[in-house]
């Protein structure tokens, strides 16, 4: 591939990510309307926000390392999106794989961890604790479905497993071989974008919004921008293992928005788990599935 | 007689010893063994033709003990295993120069010992990584262990207690190796190496599982694998600061060199696959990746408990010697060449973490995880530092500790071994932890009244832990170089390795390319800095100006979160912890003890006519049967 042309997929993949999931924000918040019976935001109100919140007059910062946060927050995320095909355009997939793009997905929560961290604020510990405590909880299932996936393709190549479901059509895509590990993949994906009801790092009523205590302004602006990140990747990384990935641009959103739908939808139904018993789920049911779903891929 | 380069590199160790032992009482020692430190490094470089597939380097000194050669020599494995060693000899004693060494002495520290102690570790671990038949492996094996007791036990106090603890694993385990040295003497007759590879292919199952039980219960002590490695934390932990760092990074892989030279090398990994357990479905080979695998759980999670950052990051030092040994006996081309690459990363990591702490220990005097907090302000230099270091323990990118996990990672998918990936990444997850209260408690959080004035650690300290934070990103970065070395050294066990490039591997299954991977990742930061800053200008606040639910606070309000840092989970798992290695220690030490008693009092009771009919039955009964 000419250099030009892959510095413009580098270029495009994290942009459309972000203007993707900013769509997915306004999603989410319209489900959450529509279920609490409210009329919900206008459609720029994710970029409003965005943009309001950079452009706070007042910013208040913690020191360095909470700058430093934030900035590793966002840009994790955005050298991730460049391992994740979309439809026409692959990045540097090839050149990392599953397991990088899991492991580089990691980087985003470090950064908000140390930029928390340096707030010295103990609600906002508390809360990076718990994010990480929610993340053993959430990780063991998910790595499990991951596995099965790799071990079924014969590679950790992301190109390549889109591109086995794509040629065999339907009957060969992850959820209807896999059916167990695509439904623990499922939960697992759930808890991991931290919704109710395993909304235990946040907490509002208990650690005061937790790691977002001393965040405002830019601060909390950059952890939006996370957050639309965030849910484009999850949601588009489950398509691309069970859903066979997107051949055109139009079945590959709708594809990724219907599956963002689910635990959204659940979300807004129920309050919240304790962090053990988040553990404990996470350890039973999806665990339990995905072995099974494994034992059947083996 | 002509000195060859490796006899060149043992009397210029050799020579460190005696400068320490003469000199030590003088001014300065500190630098003039740093120097002979970088000196042997530097007569190691010359030797690098080894790393890339060189012929072996004999040492000319060859000695006959009755009628067993002896000889010693340097392969690509010694040479990688030396090149780690030194390095960190030389950056753990530029440490100690200058200010560590004046506070040590101030605290009643015996500076002449502690520099002897570190020039006799690596003068022995050399010897040992140059033994050239089973009996100069014995000899170097036994060295090393004495010498890493006096290391251990020059604090005294505490650490006498560890050290002793240490010696009495470390005995048990010579002699069990000494048991595996006589029944191959039995049964090849010889102890050279060559010898020995013509009689494995002729022994008997059982002969092969009991020289596995021994030699690797034996090397495995050393290494603290599982259910050996009580001593381990408590001993490197209590450690003078620097000779913690170096018995950290390196001591304890000793015991995987003789590993792989003996049961990889010698017995060969299909003979060791061949072992069937009766009436389960593994064989030996399954059984030494269990161990590994529970080696990285059990300590990790133990490590999860700590208090004293020391202690945490020795329990880590056990547990990652678990994905060292996980990686090579999966012996696929991924696998071999991610455990021993994770030697170096490991290395490198842990000696600049515990450079780190020690640091903080040396302006703050504490290592009490709920004692510190907040001194990324004060001490910049070591907070970037022990980040890099917890980046590369936990194996994330850009660090190299990645990069060999991920091998591990994928040579266990690749073999389709689900449970064992499942062990490696929980291990994974829970150093995650781990190491984020270790970097929040120390340098995260409030700063306390009495750190306002710490000023950051002296150049002395600093240099060389920044140079170990270079080595942790560069070896990262650009994994091939490593990678080379690594391959050379698996060729010399019989292993071979992947297909290397500059930036990381190429497989057909899934390549990684880190300088793509880097470059993306920072080429994010940067999008990300840009879209951050050009926000405007942000307000400086002290920390006291914080949310905290309607109160003031003030300067002696301590609202540090630091104690039970993961209450949620440890409530769940609390009750796991059951300490049942340390109660299995606990009935060995009674039952040793209750023996010992009983022999002494038929010693001192029983008439002399008892105690030889009762020697004479015994060497009848064993005649007859």
């Amino acid at each position: 591939m000419a250099p030009i042309e892959l510095l413009i997929e580098l270029t495009l993949m994290p942009l459309i990510a972000f203007i993707v999931g900013m769509m997915m924000v306004l999603m989410m918040r319209r489900i959450a309307a529509k279920i609490q019976r409210r009329i919900g935001p206008p459609f720029f109100q994710p970029l409003y926000d965005i943009v309001k919140l950079h452009g706070k007059r007042t910013q208040v910062s913690h020191g360095l390392i909470h700058d430093i946060g934030i900035v590793m927050a966002m840009g994790g995320y955005i050298a991730a999106e460049t391992l994740l095909p979309v439809p026409g355009m692959n990045g540097i997939a090839e050149k990392g794989g599953l397991i990088t793009l899991l492991y580089l997905m990691m980087i985003p929560s470090l950064g908000l961890a140390l930029g928390v961290g340096q707030c010295a604020n103990p609600n906002g510990s508390i809360g990076i604790a718990r994010a990480l405590t929610a993340m053993l909880a959430y990780d063991i299932p998910l790595v499990i479905v991951i596995f099965g996936v790799a071990y079924a393709a014969g590679t950790t190549n992301l190109v390549e497993i889109i591109a086995t479901q794509q040629a065999g059509g339907f009957a060969t895509w992850g959820v209807v071989e896999m059916p167990l590990l695509a439904i623990a993949g499922l939960i697992a994906m759930h808890a991991s974008l931290g919704k109710q009801p395993f909304e235990i790092y946040i907490a509002p009523a208990e650690i005061a919004t937790g790691p977002m205590v001393e965040m405002s302004g830019k601060y909390l602006g950059g952890l939006f921008v996370m957050q639309c990140f965030q849910l484009y990747t999850t949601s588009v990384l489950y398509v691309s293992l069970f859903l066979g990935g997107g051949t055109t641009w139009f079945d590959f959103l709708i594809k990724s928005f219907l599956v963002l739908a689910i635990p959204v939808s659940i979300a807004y139904l129920f309050p919240r788990y304790r962090t053990e018993d988040l553990l404990r789920l996470m350890w039973k049911w999806p665990v339990m599935l995905g072995l099974i779903g494994l034992a059947f891929v083996m | 007689m002509i000195f060859s380069l490796l006899d060149e590199l043992l009397i210029f160790s050799a020579a460190t010893v005696l400068v320490a032992l003469i000199l030590g009482r003088g001014l300065a020692v500190g630098w003039m063994v740093t120097i002979l430190y970088g000196g042997q490094l530097l007569v190691l470089l010359k030797m690098a033709a080894l790393g890339y597939g060189g012929n072996p380097i004999a040492s000319e000194l060859s000695l006959s003990v009755m009628g067993q050669d002896l000889s010693w020599r340097f392969d690509a494995l010694s040479w990688f295993f030396a090149l780690i060693t030194l390095v960190a000899a030389l950056l753990t004693s530029w440490f100690s120069c200058g200010e560590w060494e004046r506070k040590f002495k101030q605290q009643g520290g015996n500076v002449w010992l502690f520099h002897l102690a570190m020039a006799l570790n690596v003068f022995t671990m050399l010897i040992l990584l140059a033994s050239g038949d089973l009996l100069s492996l014995f000899i170097g094996w036994e060295l090393v262990s004495w010498a890493g007791f006096l290391l251990m036990a020059v604090a005294g106090g505490v650490a006498t207690n560890a050290a002793i603890r240490y010696i009495t694993y470390a005995v048990v385990g010579g002699m069990s190796i000494f048991g595996g040295i006589a029944l191959v003497y039995a049964a090849a007759g010889s102890l050279q190496y060559e010898a020995i590879l013509i009689a494995v292919e002729k022994m008997s199952t059982g002969q092969l599982w009991m020289l596995v039980l021994l030699f690797g219960s034996g090397f495995g002590i050393k290494m603290g694998l599982l259910p050996f490695h009580l001593w381990q934390a408590a001993a490197y932990a209590e450690t003078p600061g620097p000779g913690s760092a170096f018995l950290g990074a390196i001591s304890s892989r000793m015991g995987l060199f003789a590993i792989l030279l003996v049961l990889v090398k010698l017995f060969g990994i299909v003979n060791i696959d061949s072992l069937k357990i009766p009436f389960t479905l593994i064989d030996a080979r399954d059984l030494l990746a269990w161990i590994a695998v529970f080696t990285i759980i059990f300590p990790t999670y133990t490590a999860l408990k700590q208090n004293d950052a020391r202690y945490l990051l020795a329990w880590h030092g056990i547990g990652q010697g678990g994905y060292m040994l996980l990686g090579l006996v999966t012996a696929n081309s991924l696998g071999a060449a991610g455990g021993l690459l994770h030697v170096l990363n490991y290395a490198a990591c842990q000696a600049a973490l515990l450079m780190a702490v020690f640091a903080v220990m040396h302006r703050t005097g504490a290592a009490d995880l709920n004692k510190l907090g907040g001194l990324v302000t004060r001490m910049p230099l070591s907070f970037l530092v022990l980040l890099t270091g917890i980046i590369g323990l936990a194996g994330l990118p850009p660090m190299n500790g990645f990069v060999s996990k991920w091998l591990v990672y994928r040579s266990l998918l690749e073999d389709g071994m689900p449970l064992l990936f499942l062990g490696t990444i929980i291990g994974t997850l829970g150093t995650i932890l781990s190491v984020y209260k270790l970097i929040h408690n120390m340098f995260l959080g409030q700063l306390r009244v009495e750190h306002e004035h710490v000023r950051e650690a002296p150049w002395s300290m600093m240099t060389p832990m920044l140079i170990l934070a270079g080595v942790i990103f560069v070896t990262g970065l650009l994994p091939g170089i490593p990678l080379t070395w690594v391959a050379a050294a698996l060729q010399t066990i019989g292993l071979t390795g992947p297909e290397i490039t500059l930036g990381g591997i190429e497989s057909s299954s899934g390549s990684l390319d880190m300088i793509w991977v880097i470059g993306v990742l920072f080429a994010g930061f940067g999008i990300g800095a840009v879209i951050f800053y050009s926000a405007g200008p942000s307000k400086r606040v002290h920390q006291l100006d914080n949310y905290a639910g309607g109160h003031f606070l003030t300067a002696d309000v301590r609202y540090q979160y630091s104690d039970n840092f993961y209450s949620g989970l440890m409530h769940l798992i609390r009750g796991w912890y059951r300490g049942s290695f340390q109660w299995l220690e606990n009935s060995i030490t009674s039952l040793v003890e209750f023996l010992s008693l009983g022999m002494q009092g038929i010693y001192r009771r029983a008439n002399s006519e008892f105690y030889l009919l009762s020697t004479a039955l015994f060497i009848i009964a064993w005649v007859v049967f």
